[in-house]
């Protein structure tokens, strides 16, 4: 390029990523929430390979009908935020404020039905303090033994308790997307804030789809 | 935006296949099985369903290369600690 | 945010910021410079506490059992009649390093540095997400106060070492500390917030706003630095977060993630805490390294010695610093095995680290060498780097590690490559980005005076702890003199503390020399050091949005003493001279549409 043509062309930016600033945010957020969750998750692991004997199988003390009608009901939300971002890519906005309440109605489930799960297993004494855990497993009269031990408690709350939260904050978000969306901020040309919770409600879906396997089934 | 150019990925199609791997796990976990095959059986699945929300549903087989780099970065990382501390015990 | 090709926006973005007010100038602001001045004066006053900790703890070792001059202050909790207690004193080894490495140098390093340097040595406007800017910086101090407190809860603040291994940090049973522990627990929570929104602004404003042609291998190497730490923050921060939060749980809910008499396991909080601690101290020095080299490269009037190896090197030593962790456990109980491939691991990630050394004395060589006081700190940063890493190769071997792990062999090190490498980095980065900062020069006299007596105070201070070491003094001990075999270090013990007392007071030269400066300074112009980076190319201190268009870069950042220009220097966005006949063209990658934004 000669200098002539350099001294009057446009000035942009590098290339970069190829994708825009508040995407790429997004992206980067999210990885350092993969960390956080390894740190957790890792800390199932190594505990459950250094004292498997507080663990029991799969469905004794949890319940995994119920748990897996909620991942299902995730993984719905998950295709109602696509939705909402295919129909503002099309510039329908009626489209996205419709998806994206049902996103949120579907996400609050997913919490309250977990809520539900939480207040269960700790009535069946399935608790997360060392002293506190004597889990007699599902419908199993109350003065039934011990099963497993309280590293299973301490890590099922601990990993399911803050999944739980990265949904409830995500719902909140979802919430403020839909009032913007109600207001009008969102056209065809620039809707970046919807893609980008719908990126991280993305996340959500994918760190429970890990968690439901490794916490429930295994 | 990009993704208006090229073919619209089959959403309702990811979720029907995303609802049979749910229930092929959830049968699977009950079989009598060695724990060994089990695990490894419901980890591949897990996996397979992440990754058709990581590719499809957050776009990132529409994007950049270079982001899918960045996106994995942090997965080695993880999978060193964890392998790392279990020689421990 | 786009840039437009006009002054006349520019000066209406100046306009508008004359009516924001005194708050969102000053208070709640959003401009990455107002942001890096904020992190600077919470980050030196921290480093003063953190300074007033030590002094304490020196004290103790120094005239162990006398009263503190002036201790009538501290409660009787701490120090009754002036004596520091025991107790009092585990958590001032406990709060130095804490306040040190988390409120201070990280502050400093990424805080300061990352954002002042990053936007405008790119050629950006500002960062790419500037009100999470803001965030980053207002919840650091809301961690410090967090901190503070914990003094004054029942119980006193952590006195668990800032590694806080459990069971020691799992429970109060042991310290007697409660309060205090969770409180500092919950403060470095908060604070790694501030650590991962700064990392997401910094990686994505390299990543996407660098200006035309500013290629990666154009980039200067103190904004390479910050992004690979950048990374390494993102990364590492949030397994700390996790593991804090399982500890903090244990110590208030019960868990026993980490306690033994619930089956839990101490060594995991080892291996979470040192898989984040390892990166950490890499975050620590990197920054250091790139200011180094800005300052080396433009002090001698030479081209780095190896651009491109020193940015392998800085990606090497950032790929690598993920699998030595386990070199701070060697004498934990792990798993020998295990142990071994970090003896490796840890012996290879020297040889990054050497190559930039070498680089630093190539640069050097034959340099037309400037001797002023960012130089000076810049090589003092060599020196002392250098003695750090060579105890280093001593501790990277598992077997020398069984006699000098958790002794003061161990204190020396740390110091070494902490102070002689960060803080003199951080000295060398301050005094030669202060008149970019505040408009002024800082007194050359005054400068030279601080460097020479804080490098030979701290020599004085800190190499005979390598000695204490060897002969079997412990860290962290309140009274070595319970132990007949450490009794004749006391007069060594005695010296070290005075030379430390002498080094902090010298400290107030450089606090004097930097207050005095920003009203009499010498008004400083726009390149007062004719380096070639665009940060020079701007007013000192630089308005909002920086340039008054986006600049265009045309070469790297080291061209000094370049035969193709009179000057001993080649700014990266003066365009080259028009050619007359054989059509001299310039290779600027031609920028392609970015989508969206």
């Amino acid at each position: 390029m000669s200098n002539a043509a350099v001294a009057t062309m446009e000035r942009k930016p590098m290339p970069g990523m190829k994708v825009y600033n508040k995407k790429l945010g997004m992206w980067v957020f999210l990885l350092s929430e993969v960390m956080f969750f390894t740190s957790l998750i890792g800390s199932y692991i190594i505990l459950r390979f250094a004292h498997p004997e507080h663990w029991t199988n799969p469905g004794v003390v949890l319940n995994v009908p119920l748990t897996a009608t909620n991942t299902f009901l995730l993984i719905c939300s998950s295709v109602t935020m696509v939705k909402a971002f295919a129909a503002i890519q099309q510039g329908d906005v009626t489209g996205l404020k419709r998806w994206l309440l049902a996103t949120i109605v579907i996400g609050a489930g997913f919490v309250g039905i977990q809520m539900v799960e939480y207040v269960a297993l700790s009535g069946e004494g399935f608790l997360p303090a060392l002293d506190a855990y004597h889990a007699v497993g599902r419908g199993n009269p109350h003065e039934g033994p011990s099963l497993g031990g309280p590293l299973y408690g301490a890590t099922f709350y601990a990993m399911t308790g803050f999944h739980g939260a990265h949904v409830s904050i995500g719902v909140l978000c979802l919430i403020f997307v839909y009032i913007q969306a109600v207001r009008g901020k969102y056209t065809l040309a620039d809707h970046e804030g919807v893609e980008i919770i719908g990126l991280y409600w993305h996340f959500v879906d994918l760190v429970w789809i890990i968690l439901f396997t490794i916490v429930y089934l295994i | 935006m990009e993704e208006q150019e090229h073919a619209h990925p089959r959403y309702i199609l990811i979720w029907v296949v995303l609802l049979v791997l749910t229930l092929a796990e959830v049968g699977y976990a009950f079989m009598d099985l060695p724990k060994i095959w089990l695990a490894i059986g419901l980890i591949i699945m897990a996996v397979w369903k992440a990754l058709l929300v990581a590719l499809y549903y957050m776009h990132l087989i529409y994007e950049p290369k270079r982001l899918w780099v960045l996106a994995v970065s942090p997965l080695p990382l993880a999978v060193i600690l964890v392998l790392a501390v279990i020689t421990e015990f | 945010m786009s840039m437009t090709t006009t002054s006349e926006a520019h000066t209406a973005h100046a306009e508008e910021h004359h009516e924001l007010g005194f708050i969102r100038t000053y208070i709640f602001s959003t401009d990455h410079k107002m942001i890096a001045r904020q992190f600077l004066f919470t980050a030196l006053l921290f480093l003063l506490l953190g300074g007033a900790l030590a002094v304490l703890i020196r004290w103790q070792l120094g005239f162990p059992g006398q009263p503190l001059p002036g201790g009538g202050i501290l409660p009787e909790t701490m120090a009754p009649g002036g004596i520091i207690l025991p107790e009092f004193y585990n958590s001032l080894v406990t709060m130095h390093a804490t306040f040190m490495v988390f409120f201070a140098l990280m502050p400093l390093m990424a805080g300061v540095f990352g954002n002042l340097l990053i936007p405008l040595q790119i050629g950006a406007d500002d960062m790419a997400f500037p009100r999470l800017n803001m965030a980053s910086f207002w919840i650091t101090p809301v961690a410090g106060f967090m901190m503070l407190a914990s003094f004054f809860v029942e119980g006193g603040a952590a006195g668990a070492g800032w590694t806080s291994y459990a069971p020691l940090s799992a429970s109060g049973e042991w310290t007697g500390v409660y309060l205090g522990q969770q409180l500092w627990l919950a403060s470095l929570i908060v604070l790694g917030f501030s650590s991962i929104t700064g990392a997401i602004n910094y990686v994505c404003t390299v990543i996407n706003m660098r200006a035309p042609g500013m290629t990666w291998f154009r980039i200067p190497l103190a904004t390479w630095s910050l992004f690979i730490t950048a990374w390494l923050l993102l990364l590492a921060i949030p397994i700390l977060t996790g593991g804090l939060i399982l500890l903090l749980f244990d110590q208030t809910i019960g868990t026993a993630f980490f306690r033994p008499e619930g089956s839990g396991e101490p060594l995991l909080w080892q291996h979470i805490f040192w898989f984040f601690g390892h990166p950490e101290v890499y975050i620590l020095i990197l920054p250091a390294m790139g200011f180094v080299s800005e300052v080396i490269a433009c002090r001698s009037r030479k081209p780095i010695f190896g651009y491109h190896s020193m940015v392998v090197a800085l990606v090497s030593i950032a790929f690598l610093g993920w699998v030595v962790w386990g070199h701070h456990m060697f004498q934990s109980g792990m798993n020998p095995l295990l142990g071994m491939t970090f003896v490796v691991t840890t012996v290879v990630i020297a040889v990054p680290s050497a190559i930039k050394t070498f680089n630093w004395m190539g640069t050097l060589w034959r340099g037309d060498i400037h001797y002023d006081t960012p130089l000076l700190h810049a090589v003092s940063f060599v020196a002392l780097f250098i003695i750090g890493g060579l105890s280093g190769i001593f501790m990277a071997s598992a077997p020398v590690d069984i006699y000098i792990h958790d002794t003061y062999f161990i204190v020396a090190h740390l110091h070494y490559v902490l102070v002689g490498g960060s803080l003199f980095g951080i000295f060398a980065g301050i005094t030669f980005w202060y008149p970019k900062m505040f408009g002024r020069m800082m007194n050359e006299g005054l400068g030279k005076v601080h460097w020479a007596l804080s490098f030979i105070f701290y020599n004085l201070a800190f190499f005979p702890m390598h000695n204490l070491g060897v002969q079997g003094m412990m860290r962290r001990i309140y009274d070595p003199n319970q132990y007949e075999y450490l009794q004749s270090l006391q007069p060594t013990n005695t010296f070290i503390s005075i030379n430390v007392f002498l080094f902090a007071a010298v400290q107030a030269i450089f606090a004097f020399n930097f207050l005095w400066s920003l009203k009499k300074g010498k008004v400083a112009g726009n390149n007062p050091w004719k380096s070639n980076t665009l940060l020079w190319t701007t007013p000192s201190p630089p308005p909002h949005g920086n340039f008054p268009e986006m600049p265009i870069v045309y070469r790297g950042p080291y061209e000094y003493s370049s035969p193709e220009v009179e000057e001993d220097y080649y700014p990266q966005d003066r365009p080259p001279p028009l050619s007359s006949s054989g059509g001299h063209t310039v290779e600027v990658p031609n920028p392609e549409p970015v989508p969206g934004d």
